[in-house]
Order: C-alpha cells, then structure tokens, then sequence
C-alpha cells in the first residue's frame, strides 16, 4: 500500500529526496535506487549488480584459468617459459600445472586461457602432427607447426578455443623462431611475446629490454643464459601485481641439441 | 569343378561351400612380392623384398608405420594396402584421442578383420587384395605380437610368417628356426628374416640393399625401419655368416670324400 503517511526509514532514499506525497503513479523513476551517478537520462540505469529490472542470465562456455606465457627467440635458441598455477575465479586450482606442451623436439606451445580448450587444441595438433608424420615421413617443421596452429584456430571462428598460445622454436635454418597467436588464429613472427593474465606487465619489459625498443645505448645478442635471468626477473614482477600468475616458473630452453627444462620458484601468494 | 560359372560375384556360393571370389583375391596376395615377419619375447621384425617396375624406377614401399608401437608389411595390391593402412593410422589417432591410450594390437586386428568380412557379404564391394602381416606390442603387457590377414578375413597370430610370390621357402626355413627366435637377440632376429628373404628372390636377382627393407619394434623401441645403407651392415653380416657355413659344409664333404671307396662306379 500507499505509504504516505510515514517516511520510509530502512529503504533507501527514493528519487525526489524526502517524501513528498507523490504517488508513484506519476514519477516514473519511483521505486529505483537512489543513486548519485546518473542525471536525467541516465538517471536510475547504471547497474552496481543489484538491479530490480529483469536482465538475462546466460551460461558461459569459458572459464579463464589464468596463466602466463613468454616466448622468447634469440639466435640460435629459442626460450618459452610460463608459470605453473592454475586457478578459477579467486580459487587456485593447482599450483603445479604445466602451461608448456612439446610438440616436436625442435618447438613447444604455450598456452594460457580456458585449460579445457587449451588441451582439446593440443590434442587436435598432437593427431594432425602425427598423420603429416604417416604422410610425409618427416617430422613439421617449425615454421609449418606454426601455420597448422593458425589454421586449426581459424577452423573454429565462430566457437573460438579460449587459448591464447606462444609458440617457440628453432627453424630450418637454426635460429630461434616465436610466434604470437590470438584466439582465432592470427599470428606473427616476432622476437618476443607473452600472453595471458600478465601479458601486459611483461610485454613492455621485454620490448625493451629484449627486442632493445626504445633505448640508446648499442644492441647487442643476448645468451641464452641472460634471457633466462631476464624472464626469471620478468615473472617475479608478474607475479607480485597479477594474482594470477605465481608459485612456478617453467623455463624450457630450445636449442638443435633438444630441450633443456628448470624450474625457478615464485611466492605461493 | 565349378569354378567358371560361380566365381562372377562374392555373394554366390559354389556347389562345394567356397565363395570362389575370395579365393581368387587370396591368389593376388601370392602374386605380390615376398613379405616376412619373425618375432620373439621383445622385438617384432618385418622385413620385404621390394619389387620395382624398371630398371628407372624406384622399389615400392611395402613395410607401413601405423603407429609407435604397430607397424605392417604388404604383399598384394599396394593401393588397398595404403588404404588399410590409412584406416588403421586413423583408428589409432582415435582411440589414443578418446581412450588417452595407444591401441591393443588384438583390439585393431579384430576391427580390421571384420572390416575385411564385409566386403566378402555385400554384392557392391570386392574384398581387399592384399595380405598383411601386423607386428604389434601390446602397450599395456608389454607383449609382442605377430598377425596376418588375407583378404577372407581370417586373422591368425604366428610365430613367424611369410607371404607373397615364393615365399614357401622362407616359410620352410622359419618353420626350422622357429623355436630359437623367442629368445634371440634383435641383431640375430634381423638377420633371421634376412636369410629368410633370401630364398624369396627369382632367379638371377639376389638381396641388396636397394630392394631390402626391414622395419622392427619392440617393447621399448618405436617402429623404426632400416633401408638402403641402414641394411648393409646386417646384409654384410649375412653374406658372412652364410660364407662360414658354406666353409664348414665343405670341410665337412672333403672329410667324407678321404674315407671309404668312391661310390657309384659301375
């Protein structure tokens, strides 16, 4: 009813400041939460997640499992390293996972994102590498992995995998090779790239201090040792501002003798 | 007996209980060249006289990889081994893919060989004409295994096997050796079904490297073939130990020749 007769004391505010006697007949915005925000027109529709108009509740088929994922190429190595946590919403759910698949003895894919995607992604390039094997009695090459990833992830346009890949590797002529992916198959060769919850705390280090953007004094080839200290560093950075990324660090470096992997802890917090 | 007028399609029986058309694909794989397979406690070992049309062309693949742990030889029409071959390369994508494991050798053999029925039951399809020999390790007991299907459909495991144009006297040659190769050693098992291979060739030709071909696997060890200079250790080997039994037979024969009066003079 109509309950004019007494300001209200435990509701909220309602539009119009004190109670008026006005019938919620004629003010329209009668009824809405009081905000400060929002004047005429927007009077009322800023939803702060407690709304009383009916909105939609949809099913989302992705989860983002967090991560993060660098790849490195130098010249006749290749450095991909990603942390090892797993992780839904604020819950960790492993701090032990590895985000690094080996696909070849010469290249490894890195994946952040939704963990499920990631794997059924690696599963489908695990078959499609082993028929090209039947086929052309030869294992791919690193720069065709490359391509076959792009494609795969293209194939699923509409319904993208919710994996956002690095992959590093030595090419046909020796040297380092890193590529970059989004979700639905573009990709690059560049020197350097990282994905995933802390892409955008270690791109910019990288960038400069890798690929020598922006800097004065001469460039010169990194060892694969010092790329190695450099990402470790990197990672220690990520992890202190992205709640995400922690606990592990799998450091895999590629050279043509194979892979050599390390492990380099990060606080479990 | 009655061969002529009920032998034009599979699905027609002869007056004896034979289904004539199957038979006649079964001539085919006799008609292709020699295929072995010998197998002992660990290894399983193919190997393959390789056939080629000219002197310019090159030797026809017959040993197929099918998997880390499954490998065939072929002997018959090459094209519908390939396509058997794709079929089980696919079914052992999709059971590591759906199972998270790698296939039974004994689980493909039973698809394979139904697959093989059925063409002997419809009227639009002829059976395959190629005959396989399947060398397999079961990845969960770690057993190695030896299979061979024809284009009936039967499918039996073996000791050891040959099949293909002359291949009767490798079989005769397995059939003594048999017994020794559970416990042999792969090199000696190589060997085995080199000397095997040997007796297959026609005539003038004889077992290089060129027209050799052995793969072998094994319970730790992927499918792995040897070909062209691969072979010729093992090939050395061979001639060598061929050599030293030829020179102990010899010595043998003069030994007799010094006793006793020549025999036969009339």
């Amino acid at each position: 009813m109509f309950d004019s007769a007494m300001p209200p004391k435990s509701k909220p505010l309602r539009s119009g400041g004190f109670n008026k006697n006005t019938s919620s007949i004629f003010d329209p915005l009668a009824g809405q939460i009081h905000n400060s925000e929002g004047y005429g027109a927007t009077r009322g529709k800023i939803d702060h997640g407690v709304t009383e108009n009916p909105y939609e509740r949809r099913f989302s088929p992705y989860d983002f499992n967090g991560g993060t994922c660098v790849a490195i190429a130098g010249s006749d190595y290749a450095v991909i390293a990603a942390d090892t946590r797993l992780s839904s919403g604020y819950e960790i759910l492993s701090r032990d996972m590895s985000k690094l698949h080996t696909l070849t003895d010469k290249c490894i894919l890195g994946s952040a994102g939704c963990k499920t995607d990631v794997d059924q992604l690696r599963s489908v390039l695990d078959i499609k590498m082993k028929m090209y094997h039947h086929n052309h009695r030869k294992t791919m090459t690193t720069p065709a992995v490359a391509q076959m990833l792009g494609n795969t992830l293209y194939y699923k346009r509409f319904f993208p995998y919710y994996a956002f890949n690095v992959f590093g590797g030595i090419d046909e002529e020796g040297k380092g090779a890193v590529y970059s992916y989004d979700a639905i198959g573009s990709f690059e060769r560049t020197p350097v790239t990282a994905t995933g919850s802390g892409q955008a705390y270690i791109i910019p280090l990288l960038d400069n201090v890798i690929a020598h953007r922006n800097r004065l004094d001469e460039k010169r080839d990194l060892l694969k040792e010092e790329v190695v200290e450099i990402v470790k560093d990197a990672f220690i950075s990520c992890g202190e501002r992205d709640i995400y990324t922690g606990d592990k660090v799998e450091i895999a470096v590629i050279t043509k003798d194979g892979i050599e992997k390390t492990y380099f802890d990060l606080k479990a917090d | 007996m009655f061969r002529n007028q009920y032998d034009t399609d599979v699905t027609v029986w002869s007056p004896e209980g034979r289904l004539l058309q199957v038979e006649y694909a079964m001539e085919s794989v006799k008609q292709g060249s020699a295929c072995v397979g010998v197998r002992s406690n660990t290894h399983v070992v193919l190997g393959a006289l390789k056939r080629s049309v000219s002197e310019l062309s090159s030797h026809q693949k017959k040993l197929l990889e099918i998997d880390d742990h499954i490998g065939i030889g072929i002997a018959g029409l090459t094209a519908d081994a390939r396509s058997l071959a794709k079929y089980m390369r696919n079914e052992c994508l999709n059971h590591k893919y759906v199972f998270g494991a790698p296939i039974t050798p004994a689980l493909l053999m039973g698809d394979l060989a139904d697959k093989h029925q059925r063409t002997t039951q419809t009227y639009v399809r002829r059976p395959f004409g190629v005959g396989l020999l399947v060398a397999g390790i079961d990845p969960q007991f770690q057993t190695a295994h030896l299979y061979q299907t024809c284009p009936s459909g039967n499918m039996y495991e073996f000791y050891a096997s040959a099949i293909g144009a002359r291949s009767q006297s490798a079989r005769t040659y397995l059939e003594k050796h048999y017994e020794s190769f559970t416990e042999a050693s792969l090199d000696d098992l190589i060997i085995h079904a080199l000397q095997a291979l040997v007796g297959c060739v026609s005539g003038d030709d004889e077992l290089t490297k060129e027209n050799g071909s052995i793969a072998f696997l094994g319970k730790d060890q992927k499918f792995t073939m040897l070909e062209g200079d691969a072979l010729q250790p093992y090939l050395d080997r061979l001639e060598l130990k061929n050599a030293e039994e030829e020179k102990d037979d010899d010595d043998d024969e003069e030994e007799k020749e010094g006793d006793g009066p020549q025999a036969m003079e009339t």
